[in-house]
């Protein structure tokens, strides 16, 4: 069973921000990404993460997680490759 | 050399090569070995400047380079590979690794005593439906939209993969920091 469903509230109480763990959960990496659309559901989720004791740590793992990757996953091109391609395009204008 | 030519030339270091790193990056987790990436970037470049009249100004030139990967890439190289296609586990599970961890380490700690190499392997591990939309996004910081364009799929799908592309690639370290013990 998917995680959130043993954390949705149940009984219809007041949901932070008027919007469940479930939509928030799953629409977490577009939220941290930026990528939502709907300028309301931005204000939802950030009033939702504002007050939810479950939401708010899982917000802050995807983004340590994410961070983690941006710094770590990257390997530059080698040097010695961009210089042989720059010499490449200098010799393929030349012969024109 | 004419002038034309130099402007052209000027034009494409600027616009296009500026992207070298990215192209090296895709190019290596699509290929998994140096020596691959660096003839699948020298061939996308040669093919790039060709074709550098039919880009279209002021369109995403970033997008438009990976594009031009990708298919050399499956054209030319996938067919000569003789590495197996990685095995799709169906019992995977996308779910979060928070929901394991979050009694033991709620802010992440672990990841901070992962070595770039094991992240990096990681990655490759991916599935590459699901390793390229990564690569793209986590490590390289296209936008959904940018990434739909570079790989040719609607957004919905770009969306869906990374997700769960993502939660694999945690699933993948968390496994990692515990057989490490870097978790209590
Ligand atoms: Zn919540």
């Amino acid at each position: 069973m998917a995680f959130w469903k043993t954390l949705r509230r149940k009984g219809g109480g007041a949901l932070p921000g008027d919007i469940d763990c479930e939509a928030v959960t799953a629409r977490l990496y577009e939220y941290i990404d930026g990528e939502l659309d709907d300028p309301q559901t931005v204000e939802k989720i950030r009033r939702h993460l504002d007050l939810c004791k479950l939401c708010f740590p899982h917000y802050d793992f995807e983004k340590a997680f994410l961070r983690y990757i941006s710094e770590h996953g990257r390997t530059s091109a080698p040097p010695e490759l961009k210089r042989r391609i720059f010499k490449a395009i200098l010799e393929e204008e030349s012969r024109d | 050399m004419g002038e034309d030519s130099a402007r052209k030339q000027r034009e494409f270091e600027r616009e296009a090569l500026a992207h070298l790193d990215t192209l090296y990056n895709v190019a290596l987790r699509l290929t998994g070995s140096a020596p691959d990436a660096e003839d699948l970037v020298q061939d996308t470049v040669t093919k790039a400047y060709g074709a550098w009249d039919k880009y279209e100004r002021g369109t995403n030139c970033r997008a438009w380079l990976v594009t031009i990967l990708r298919n050399t890439f499956i054209n030319q190289y996938r067919r000569k590979s003789k590495r197996p296609t990685p095995v799709e586990f169906e019992t995977v599970q996308d779910v979060s690794v928070f929901e394991a961890l979050q009694d033991r380490d709620p802010s992440g700690t672990f990841f901070r005593f992962i070595v770039d190499d094991e992240v990096k392997r990681a990655i490759q591990e991916l599935p590459e439906e699901f390793r390229i939309p990564v690569v793209l996004s986590d490590v390289e910081g296209l936008s959904y939209a940018e990434i739909a364009e570079a790989l040719e799929l609607p957004v919905g799908t770009v969306k869906s993969r990374l997700f769960r592309g993502r939660r694999r690639l945690q699933q993948r370290l968390y496994e990692y920091a515990l057989e490490m013990g870097y978790i209590g």
